[in-house]
């Protein structure tokens, strides 16, 4: 009996230390500068440095400047977008590659959907303004077929088109992870049951990958709120995203309070997303 | 018969979107001359020959490679460990350590790079690629340890016991049945973790110093002028990983 | 096979560069225009050393980046000339040996006394120098529509573009509206904002540097607001219809200076690379760098510059240019707050 408690406190022990590296990293190297920047978004901006007495002054700021607000409008508004037709476009690619395209080609089409992942980031919005440029690749075509030119350039579209390029190819691999893992004999016994194609899409496939949709569009949002470049490089200086206001904070004003308050914002927006997901998903 | 149109239909749609951007990057990376924009001009390698010869490109090059090496096989390190010590159900509030070691999954790259900024400036610690790295390491190992704990199951559980009960100390039992047993999740988790850090800018912008990594390069060739060097590496950089992914799936296909 | 082999050569040689580089290092703060081999090889070459340069745009860039440093980090500071004052109040440049300098050749309106000396003692030297103006196509835009500057608050929607630098900007509407750079205050802004949206309403896009030279050399826009020869001159040589003006109410003028770190740790060497800036061989390679175009404050890099390059940066025509533009405005912190949020407005619009 002792001798059973012992191996379990062993047990115990040996676990904690293989924890002990992760936790302490995670600690060190992501808790504690969170806390930084929670406790510097209660700082203020002077000519000389920090004023350290905490004070909320820099949300009232955030609250009483439109552009501010309308920066965090503008960021949800493009990120919402982003997922909604992230997910649209994604899902029936990784329901063709997983489900009617032979086994023996889909992971080459897998592999195809994301390939263009490995170009750079920074590249591939720079690569976006070249399709999209008032002269650039796109209006050329749709003037050799004698259409009008479309004038996405600068634009929000053109952050959105950018961004859901990302995230289509991200998307395209969650879902499709959680789609193979649907027993094929569930769609058979509901086609066996009388179900049409569309039904057993409806009541049986849909809700089984939802949870992985679901996870998948979480991430899109986290990801996509918080980004710099995209609105940065396709915006064109017309459509101000949060990141980009937390980075103006940083390189031209000096002022890093006021930047961390509004990551905490950022955060916040985070978090509300999640909770969203969490208790849409909640079995009801 | 439709069916078949329609997907093949929506397939070719959406690749063409797909590789849309890449296509024309590549494309214009031979334009001759200065400028990214139809008509082409004509074919020129130029472009390609500037890049190979610039120096700051590819020691970013090299800088990125090892960013991404060192800080993938620490955070691969940290999340394996982590991942074994909840697999082995007795650690006590495994669910708590589960969320807070996955928890950098869903904070934005930019808080935590300049929540770092913050912290390192007042720890008094210099900026440099090590930094870029720690940054690297905390996005990356929330992802190893979720890759490695989806891994390990009942299966090495057991196998576990069995080596332990002949008497083989913990660091064996890892090393040598733990480890193989995952070896494909391992792998994945690695070449997640170096992708991840070897496209990653916003971090390595704000936490490096003189040595900067390939995206912070080219960020600031895109800033620096008119430069079709941008579509150059661009696209080297894309026909590398190609070939890469193409290597590693040609590998996979063979051993089938 | 080669092509591995060579790869691999070109791998070990930069790793063994990065590890074999234990000669003496200067670090300087720099904008890109300092990256160029040209300007900085020559001063490694004859010192020994390892040049390091850390980009940023904008005092406000430049000073989070010190800021974020520890003391000694740096040695040389490109910065622009009328933020001196704060960074010598900030306590971060040392006082300059000028006996060394070439103060006799420089243009008389660069030595700018009044930012570079407090107390007596002179801080930094101006090393470049150009206009905040307007560049334009020429095959789309005549000048004469541009000489007065208030045409662009009418231009056609969407054929102009803004350079995303609140300070140059702001001071060239204020000009446009008849305001004196220097002279601008709190009261001065609610115009200038107005005039400001004005643009917005009719621009396609506010970007940097790149972004900027590519709408205007692409043809994306007729005129760039802010532009000038900085914009231009680099790309003349293919592009020949670009050209810039300065309008009838006058232009903004920039200068950058160069100092040295009060707590550098090597001030010798760190004057020694001033010294190397400002000889007229660094003047026409900073002049002429990839990044951008502009004059040189040292007259004497004129010996040295080729015709062309002079005529593409209108050396001749300088003096009346001079004349007739004005400093970008050197805002104190609270209107710099200020403008800064008029700025933001003007982006979110």
């Amino acid at each position: 009996m002792i001798r059973a408690a012992s191996i379990e406190t062993r047990d115990r022990r040996r676990a904690l230390a293989l924890a002990a590296p992760a936790l302490a990293w995670t600690a060190a190297f992501f808790a504690l500068p969170f806390a930084v920047m929670a406790t510097a978004s209660l700082w203020r901006r002077t000519d000389t440095g920090f004023d350290r007495r905490p004070s909320l002054e820099n949300y009232a700021d955030f609250w009483s400047q439109s552009a501010y607000v309308e920066a965090a409008v503008n960021s949800v508004e493009i990120t919402l977008a982003v997922t909604c037709l992230s997910v649209l476009l994604a899902y029936p690619l990784a329901w063709i590659i997983a489900v009617e395209l032979p086994e023996r080609y889909r992971r080459i089409a897998l592999a195809l959907a994301v390939i263009p992942f490995w170009t750079s980031y920074v590249v591939r919005s720079y690569a976006w303004s070249l399709v999209l440029a008032k002269k650039g690749v796109l209006n050329g075509w749709l003037a050799a077929w004698g259409l009008g030119a479309l004038d996405l350039a600068n634009s929000r579209a053109a952050t959105v088109i950018g961004f859901t390029h990302f995230f289509t190819m991200l998307l395209v691999l969650t879902i499709y992870a959680s789609l193979v893992q649907l027993p094929r004999n569930l769609r058979l016994a509901a086609a066996d049951l009388g179900a049409s194609r569309f039904q057993t899409f409806r009541f049986v496939v849909l809700p089984l990958t939802l949870p992985g949709v679901a996870v998948g569009a979480f991430l899109t949002f986290a990801l996509c709120i918080g980004d710099y470049v995209t609105p940065q490089i396709l915006g064109g200086g017309n459509d101000l995203a949060l990141p980009q206001l937390v980075m103006l904070q940083i390189s031209r004003r000096a002022d890093l309070p006021m930047a961390a308050a509004l990551s905490v914002i950022l955060m916040v927006l985070v978090t509300l997303a999640y909770l969203a997901m969490a208790r849409w998903m909640r079995p009801r | 018969m439709i069916r078949f149109a329609l997907c093949s239909a929506y397939m070719a749609l959406i690749y063409a979107f797909i590789f849309l951007p890449v296509a024309v990057l590549a494309l214009f990376s031979f334009q001759d001359g200065r400028f990214p924009i139809p008509p082409f001009r004509g074919f020129s390698l130029r472009w390609h020959a500037e890049v190979l010869a610039d120096a700051d490109l590819i020691a970013a090059l090299v800088n990125s490679l090892l960013v991404a090496v060192a800080s993938s096989a620490l955070a691969l390190a940290l999340g394996f460990l982590a991942a074994r010590a909840v697999a082995t159900g007795a650690l006590r509030g495994a669910g708590m350590v589960r969320a807070a070691i996955t928890a950098p999954l869903s904070v934005s790259y930019l808080v935590i790079g300049l929540g770092l900024l913050a912290s390192l400036n007042l720890m008094g610690i210099g900026l440099s690629l090590g930094t870029v790295a720690i940054g690297h390491v905390v996005i990356n190992t929330p992802l190893c340890f979720a890759i490695c704990s989806a891994a390990l199951g009942p299966a090495t559980a057991n196998a576990e016991r069995a080596a332990r009960d002949l008497g083989a100390g913990e660091i064996r039992v890892m090393a040598l049945v733990t480890a193989p047993m995952i070896m494909p999740a391992l792998l994945a988790a690695f070449l997640l973790s170096v992708t991840f850090s070897w496209d990653e800018f916003i971090i390595a912008f704000l936490l490096s110093r003189f040595d900067v990594t390939l995206p912070v390069e080219i960020w600031s060739l895109l800033r620096s002028g008119l430069n079709p060097k941008t579509n150059a590496v661009g696209s080297l950089v894309f026909m590398l990983s190609a070939l890469a992914v193409l290597a590693v799936e040609l590998a996979a296909a063979r051993r089938k | 096979m080669k092509t591995t082999c060579s790869l691999m050569a070109i791998l070990a040689g930069t790793t063994f560069m990065a590890t074999g580089a234990l000669a003496q290092e200067l670090n300087a703060l720099v904008w890109c225009d300092h990256t160029d081999d040209a300007l900085i090889k020559p001063f490694e070459e004859k010192f020994g050393v390892t040049v390091n340069l850390k980009e940023y745009e904008g005092t406000g860039a430049a000073l989070s980046l010190i800021e974020q440093s520890q003391p000694g980090d740096w040695d040389v500071l490109v910065i622009d000339g009328i933020d001196v004052p704060r960074a010598v109040s900030a306590g971060i440049l040392a006082p300059l040996p000028t006996e060394s300098l070439p103060y006799d050749t420089l243009f008389p309106e660069l030595v700018m006394a009044e930012n570079h000396v407090i107390d007596g003692q002179t801080y930094a030297i101006s090393e470049k120098f150009g206009y905040n103006t307007i560049s334009f196509n020429s095959s789309a835009v005549a000048a004469d529509a541009l000489a007065d500057m208030t045409a662009l608050w009418g231009a056609a929607p969407g054929s102009l573009a803004v350079y995303d630098y609140y300070l140059p900007v702001m001071g060239l509407v204020a000009m446009g509206l008849g305001l004196n750079t220097a002279d601008l205050g709190m009261d001065d802004l609610p115009a200038i904002e107005a005039a400001l949206m004005k643009l917005k309403d009719n621009a396609s896009s506010v970007g940097e540097v790149v972004a900027s030279q590519t709408a205007i050399a692409t043809g994306e826009v007729d005129i760039l607001v802010g532009g000038g020869e900085w914009v231009t001159a680099g790309l003349v040589s293919e592009i020949p219809e670009l050209d810039w003006i300065i309008p009838d109410q006058g232009a903004v003028r920039w200068s950058q200076s160069i100092g040295v770190f009060a707590d550098s740790s090597q001030p010798d060497l760190a004057v020694e690379f001033v010294k190397h800036v400002l000889s007229p061989e660094g003047q026409a390679a900073l002049a002429t760098s990839s990044c951008y175009w502009a004059m040189p404050a040292n007259a004497a890099a004129g010996d040295v510059m080729t015709a062309e390059q002079k005529r593409a940066l209108r050396w001749d025509d300088q003096a009346a240019y001079l004349a007739k533009a004005q400093l970008y405005p050197a805002p104190d912190a609270d209107l710099d707050a200020a403008m800064q949020d008029v700025w933001t407005r003007f982006l979110a619009r």
